[in-house]
């Protein structure tokens, strides 16, 4: 059967490439560079790598805000790790494998409470957005820790091949390593399932408990890759590095059009939507927007992105998931 | 009892979508009477509630209030002229008392401050507690109350705004029999203070024990109206059903018994507060049907066989080996398959393609190379199930949720029939949809049973009950209390045990 275009399903890309096209146009010099894009793909890379773990939770009609304090604490981790190991390549292996870890059992503490104790996924991760802070300002007696080698770890967040830096391709990979389950695999089904309709999910044989456990797992799991990421690139381990990122995460998943009640949404959308948010800030900075006002533009795209979602999905009659 | 009449509807019509589903009907309740209002599924009662209180607009007809004219256009016209209705789903909020409930929105007030008086508020809801005599407190939080007692608070509130008419829509369907006997003492002393009640019910034994008159609906028309020396259960039993024998398709049928070897055997099957000591057998390539009104427990039998609920006691043999259900997912494995009684709720993820849906309970026999699923494995088993169960229009990608309540369920029977199936339970499988629909839905299952597979139909539809099964099962409060499996049957057979009638005939008749 063929298939009909369907608007829907390419607005995104449209929309975002009708921005490239109007940036290129007003600043035809700064913007369409090599360098610049560069720039914009690795300012992007973090939340791209990080939207790839909480889309699972965000597809089960969860949401995870302790994203951004997890990364702080596996960047501290990290790099604690590496100085305690007089900054040798085994210590940034160990301290990359516990940092892991660190992810690994946030996530399934995450998972803990909210299937044995039914607590929506917001009260928990916002009581661990509070823990993991404290552990980590704990940990480093709320100190910045620089770390400026080995290679190894530097090379993370910097080095590159070609002209794009390391972050860009952990981005490709890790958000290609989500394509491929959410959409090829039973256990993607199964996520897509339980966030569209738990108790039939539950009554066609899926266990509910286990994708829930394995998708809160994943989430925390690329939050610790952020946190890796991050403290490679900004060279330091900080408890309150990664501030802020969970409400980018949740910007760049809603703008690609995934819903928070879960069940719908892709990964591409989200990535878009991470892309989205760094052509804006690049664009408003090339135009010499003021950082000051920058905050209040994101939030009327945020508006303008939901209206527009809601005004497709009422128009449409039938369509793709 | 006055002779005055409160409430008349007089020659309703009502259709939609040019079906119509009133012709005519009247309604006339007096002051302090219980007015039973009967009928079977679909024979029009809640529509002409409904257009009593506003919600819907009639098409033709009037209705009077104590003798004059009135127009229903919203449930504020219902309250302004003195009728309450309480739902059964309750509109209470837990988290308040019991006095902020009842006068939510109307709170009496500290003179022009705004603010709430709280000792005046609690004074006349205890006031109006006392009047009725309800086991109640105006200051008990209402989420420490069973759902019976917040039923209570519901009619207080109703009662509150000086309701002269009531209408309770099958008030005791969640309620224990406990629970039931204090709402019954309340409706007896309501009707001493005047207050008139419409009471709506599929229990047979409360309209006999509660009702002075008794207006019985069949396929939207009056069937009846009856005083209370004229009420006699089997022949309400007949009026609601048609004529005492239907010849039509559905109203009578003769069993013979099968006599293969027994396939599925439960016994003594016990989960507390749902039902006690169910025990059963079904042939290799019967189809046992299981009647009773809503709430008896048939779905909570199922749901435990099925593995969907924990049960406390009893035990399940399969093919003569014992089975203990201890999840769906290992029942599906091992040969079930299990359409809900909640279509929109369980049966289906209304965001997904047809295509997902059918393949959800499937992935086990679907080929998957390191991890990867094969879509197209996965679309031509779809495609199949389709064409099985002639679903139009014939698209794997569209969505469930925008489908018609037919193919809805086409979709969620469908995907169990590419299994090797030993035993399918429906429950309520075609509640909601078009006769085309039904039809094909008993073919199918009528062809799983010739296959030798055990089919499990649970149904409140007497006609579908008696049409489709090979053998009846007729369950009341929580236990099976009649075997229809020789002989002619009828609907009312079926209706009569499940309403318990035959233990009632000598006080009501």
């Amino acid at each position: 059967m063929k298939k009909k275009f369907s608007m829907e399903k390419y607005s995104r890309i449209l929309i975002l490439l009708l921005f490239i096209i109007v940036l290129t146009i007003i600043r035809p010099k700064s913007f369409p560079t090599v360098n610049n894009i560069s720039n914009v793909l690795w300012s992007i890379s973090v939340v791209g790598i990080l939207v790839s773990g909480s889309i699972f939770v965000m597809l089960l009609g969860g949401i995870d805000l302790s994203v951004g304090s997890l990364m702080g604490l596996s960047a501290v981790v990290t790099v604690l790790t590496i100085r305690n190991n007089n900054y040798s390549n085994k210590g940034v292996i160990l301290g990359i494998a516990l940092a892991l870890l660190v992810g690994i059992a946030a996530g399934a503490l995450h998972g803990f409470f909210v299937i044995t104790f039914h607590v929506p996924a917001f009260l928990v991760t916002f009581a661990t957005q509070s823990i993991f802070l404290g552990i980590s300002m704990v940990l480093t007696n709320n100190k910045i820790l620089s770390c400026l080698e080995p290679k190894l770890f530097t090379n993370i967040g910097l080095g590159r091949i070609g002209p794009f830096t390391f972050p860009i391709y952990f981005m490709i990979i890790i958000a290609l390593f989500s394509f491929f389950v959410l959409n090829k695999t039973v256990l993607g089904r199964h996520i897509y399932a339980v966030g569209g309709n738990q108790e039939a999910s539950r009554i066609s044989g899926i266990s509910v408990k286990k994708i829930t456990m394995i998708s809160y797992i994943i989430s925390s799991l690329t939050a610790a890759v952020g946190g890796i990421v991050l403290a490679s690139m900004t060279q330091q381990g900080m408890a309150s590095t990664g501030v802020g990122y969970d409400t980018e995460v949740i910007t760049a998943a809603v703008i690609g059009g995934v819903s928070l009640a879960g069940g719908s949404g892709t990964i591409q959308g989200a990535i878009i939507g991470a892309m989205f948010v760094g052509l804006l800030k690049n664009g408003m900075n090339l135009m010499n927007v003021p950082s000051t006002n920058q905050g209040l533009v994101k939030g009327l795209v945020i508006i303008c992105a939901v209206a527009l979602d809601i005004m497709q999905k009422k128009e449409k009659v039938g369509g793709n998931v | 009892m006055s002779q005055e009449i409160i409430l008349e509807v007089k020659d309703i019509n009502k259709s939609f979508f040019g079906v119509q589903v009133l012709h005519k009907v009247n309604l006339e309740v007096r002051k302090g009477e219980v007015h039973a209002l009967m009928g079977e599924n679909g024979a029009g009662k809640s529509t002409l509630i409904k257009i009593i209180t506003g919600a819907y607009t009639k098409d033709e007809g009037k209705i009077f209030w104590k003798g004059k004219e009135v127009e229903m256009n919203s449930l504020k016209d219902c309250q302004a002229l003195g009728m309450a209705c309480i739902y059964q789903e309750l509109s209470v909020i837990p988290a308040l008392s019991v006095a902020q409930n009842i006068y939510l929105g109307r709170e009496p007030k500290r003179g022009k401050t705004g603010l709430i008086h709280y000792k005046k508020m609690n004074q006349m809801a205890q006031e109006l507690i006392d009047k009725y005599e309800f086991p109640l407190k105006a200051t008990d939080m209402v989420d420490s109350l069973s759902i019976g007692l917040r039923q209570l608070v519901e009619i207080l509130k109703g009662l509150s705004s000086n309701s002269q008419l009531l209408i309770m829509d099958e008030p005791t369907a969640s309620l224990s029999a406990k629970e039931a006997s204090i709402l019954f003492q309340i409706i007896d002393s309501l009707r001493k203070q005047e207050v008139s009640i419409i009471y709506i019910s599929h229990r047979l034994e409360e309209v006999y024990r509660l009702s002075d008159r008794l207006t019985i609906l069949r396929d939207g028309r009056n069937a009846a109206v009856l005083e209370r020396e004229e009420i006699r259960p089997k022949e309400v039993i007949q009026t609601m059903i048609g004529k005492v024998v239907d010849e039509s398709a559905g109203s009578k049928k003769t069993l013979t018994q099968n006599t293969k070897e027994a396939a599925l055997k439960v016994e003594g099957l016990t989960r507390k507060g749902f039902f006690e000591k169910v025990s059963f057998e079904v042939r290799r390539g019967e189809i046992l049907g299981f009647g009773g009104l809503i709430g008896a427990g048939r779905t909570e039998v199922m749901r435990c066989l099925y593995g969907a609920d924990k049960y406390q006691s009893g035990k399940i043999w399969i093919e003569g080996k014992e089975y203990i259900p201890t999840s769906p997912k290992k029942s599906i494995a091992f040969g079930f398959g299990f359409v809900p009684e909640d279509r929109r709720g369980q049966g289906f993820i209304p965001l997904l393609s047809m295509n997902r849906n059918m393949a959800l309970t499937n992935y086990d026999i679907i080929k998957q190379m390191a991890f990867s699923i094969s879509s197209k494995e996965e679309v031509d088993m779809c495609e199949k199930m389709i064409k099985k169960m002639d679903i139009r229009p014939a698209d794997p990608q569209k969505q469930v949720g925008l489908m018609s309540g037919g193919n809805q369920q086409k979709v969620v029977i469908g995907k169990w029939l590419v299994r090797n199936l030993k035993i399918l339970i429906v429950d309520e499988p075609t509640a909601g949809i078009d006769v085309g629909a039904k039809d094909e839905i008993y073919h199918i299952l009528e062809e799983l049973a010739a296959k030798g597979v055990v089919v499990i139909l649970v149904s409140s539809d007497l006609q579908e009950l008696v049409r489709v099964s090979h053998r009846i099962l007729v369950m009341r409060k929580g236990k099976i209390v009649k075997e229809l499996a020789e002989g002619t049957i009828t609907q009312a057979d079926i209706l009569e045990a499940a309403s318990g009638i035959e233990s009632q005939e000598e006080v009501a008749g």
